[in-house]
């Protein structure tokens, strides 16, 4: 029996509960969106939760290795490293330094970036030919070189590589902003709001912010996964998070010379870094092939 | 094809343009005196700084500056290392030669691998290799490299003792300086032991292409699967099959040359990020390229250094960027010719 109109009124779901329905199909995607949540509540409380304090020593425990082998000790779980800091805390504390940080770094970008593209956007001529080159030529700028050269000028430490992580992911959604929001200017629903008088602020903020959304979403989870390899890759260097820190790049160039002797300090934070950028991926991923579902319907 | 050229000549003036200008005004958001920055003389005295200003045009406007410091990078002078006190230009003449081999044989195997693997994932769509490509596809483009690396150098190298571990070359072997390019050097060079001398640096390059490689191989993997299916669901493949062509006729003579244009195309936005990972790999394999030279240069708050890579490394990206783009519109009749009619 047909059930189409057992209600009275239309219910027209918003682009992105369209989405969300789209998105949740595939069962691969499911189990990387949990591991997804599962990295941001441990990011928010990873401090209270943790064992040990992540730079706490255990002299008597230096080097211990992860409690399924042989030498190892129940109450350090993943073992311990050359100073005696429990991994598993630091490996936690660092969801909320690498993985967390990544999100605050890609929401910022985002929120600039698209306020940056939604306004060039809007210009026409000279002006916005220029800012697309310009966007042209910091886009084929690797991004380490252009994040090297900003922390250069702004001196190392943990904040600085964060802003220009920024910088370097904000060209990227102004690119994308630019495009979708012309994309959209150019279909006739904008037309009808703008024959109301509506205003192009007006339009942007009711008529294409709701439909672009997705797109921003799915560019802003590549991001994601670009800034974690980027936070990672800076504190490997020794340019982001200072040593002591629990961020998982640092923990692996601090584990570097102990390769031999103690693998764990390295092959743990790889694959905590290896996890969770997956784990984006696959988010995006979904976010993704449910874009393109939605077009083929 | 003559407008495509001179769009593409007055693209890349355009973008050099704004690159000679970041450059330049990064002397004055550097921390330090700007001249100093520019020049990388950080022992000249009082006179001397005075002559340097004058070079420099110091006293005229901020636009007379630029173009003076135009002029000097024209001549190949891009000041000294603040480090080694070494000029700039040699110290990158004698590193840039190792980034291009390691970027362009990367560069090449990734393509080699990665294209033909996309296409067989596209022809079984959905079934269980297409899946099963793409979730090492999803490993390869999520492994952070310098982790990659460690393990490639504790398993090849240490628990093998398949390949070397680090560096270009053995230094028993005492290679000419010619072209910089190793490879072409040793063969140019007329040594005795010239066979063992290319052994020795292929087994050097063999582990670091490998890891440069592994992430742009699979997004090329992506790339051609995806153009694959695309090409695979056109009319002219559809007509191709209504004719009673065999399936590997279809493939081989339409579907595969037509797939492999659209790759191509995308080929030059995925050099960048091959440079990116060649500049982390290039720091664990102690590789003596410009990539290295650069964090090394950041320690050492070489400031000069890191101008004139930028400068160096983007411009080699953009020629890699404009060659692939002629590559393109050789293989590609609609890129460089107008449509008509349509």
């Amino acid at each position: 029996m047909a059930r189409d109109k057992v209600y009275q009124e239309e219910d027209f779901p918003t682009p992105l509960m369209q989405l969300w329905h789209n998105f949740k199909q595939p069962p691969v995607v499911m189990i990387g969106f949990s591991c997804f949540i599962f990295l941001i509540i441990l990011a928010v409380v990873a401090n209270f939760i943790t064992p040990y304090s992540a730079v706490e020593n255990h002299l008597d425990y230096l080097l211990l290795p992860p409690a399924w082998s042989n030498e190892g000790n129940i109450s350090f779980l993943l073992g311990t490293d050359n100073l005696g800091r429990d991994m598993l805390s630091r490996l936690m504390q660092g969801a909320s330094l690498t993985f967390g940080l990544s999100i605050i770094v890609v929401a910022v970008s985002l929120v600039i970036g698209v306020i940056i593209g939604s306004l060039s956007a809007l210009t026409t001529g000279i002006k916005s030919s220029i800012l697309n080159h310009f966007l042209d030529v910091i886009l084929s700028i690797p991004s380490l070189l252009l994040a090297i050269i900003i922390v250069a000028i702004l001196g190392p430490g943990l904040e600085n590589t964060l802003w220009a992580i920024i910088m370097v992911l904000i060209p990227q959604f102004v690119h994308i902003t630019r495009n979708a929001v012309k994309e959209e200017f150019a279909k006739d629903y904008v037309l009808a709001s703008r024959l109301d008088g509506a205003n192009s602020f007006r339009i942007l903020r009711y008529s294409v912010f709701p439909n672009i959304i997705e797109k921003l979403i799915s560019q802003a989870t590549l991001a994601q996964s670009a800034a974690i390899l980027d936070i990672a890759a800076l504190g490997f260097l020794g340019l982001g998070a200072p040593l002591p820190m629990p961020e998982w790049g640092a923990m692996l160039a601090n584990g570097i010379d102990m390769f031999y002797i103690a693998p764990w300090t390295v092959y743990l934070p790889g694959l905590a870094i290896l996890f969770s950028v997956i784990a984006t991926n696959l988010v995006g991923e979904g976010m993704r092939h449910a874009l393109k579902v939605r077009k083929e319907s | 094809m003559l407008i495509f050229t001179l769009r593409r000549i007055s693209l890349f003036f355009f973008t050099m343009l704004l690159l000679t200008i970041l450059s330049f005004s990064l002397s004055f958001l550097f921390p330090g005196e700007q001249l100093i920055n520019l020049t990388g003389q950080i022992n000249a005295t009082p006179e001397h700084l005075a002559a340097l200003a004058h070079q420099y045009q110091q006293q005229a406007s901020i636009v007379s500056q630029y173009f003076s410091y135009l002029s000097h990078l024209f001549q190949g002078d891009m000041g000294y290392s603040m480090a080694s006190q070494l000029p700039i230009t040699t110290e990158i003449f004698h590193r840039l030669p190792a980034t291009i081999e390691l970027t362009s044989v990367a560069l090449l195997i990734a393509m080699f691998f990665g294209i033909p693997i996309g296409f067989f994932a596209a022809i079984y769509h959905r079934k269980v290799p297409d899946n099963l490509i793409l979730a090492i596809a999803m490993i390869g483009y999520s492994i952070p490299v310098f982790w990659l690396g460690m393990l490639a150098i504790l398993i090849f190298s240490i628990q093998l003792g398949w390949l070397p571990s680090a560096g270009q070359i053995s230094l028993l072997f005492e290679i000419e300086y010619v072209t910089g390019l190793q490879l072409i050097d040793i063969l140019l060079s007329d040594s005795e032991y010239k066979w063992q001398a290319f052994q020795d640096a292929t087994r050097h390059l063999i582990l670091p292409v490998i890891v440069v490689a592994l992430a742009p191989a699979t997004i090329f993997m992506r790339l051609a699967r995806t153009a694959m299916l695309e090409v695979l669901d056109t009319h002219y493949i559809t007509a191709a099959q209504a004719k009673g062509l065999t399936f590997a006729q279809i493939i081989y003579r339409h579907a595969m040359r037509n797939a492999v244009i659209k790759v191509i195309r995308d080929v030059g936005l995925q050099f960048a990020n091959l440079v990116t990972i060649a500049m982390i790999t290039e720091m664990i394999f102690s590789w003596p390229g410009i990539g290295s030279w650069l964090i090394e240069s950041i320690y050492q708050r070489d400031y000069t250094a890191i101008q004139g890579g930028l400068i160096v490394l983007s411009t080699f990206i953009f020629i890699v960027h404009i060659i692939i783009d002629f590559v393109y519109a050789a293989l590609n009749p609609l890129a460089r010719e107008p449509n008509h009619g349509t």
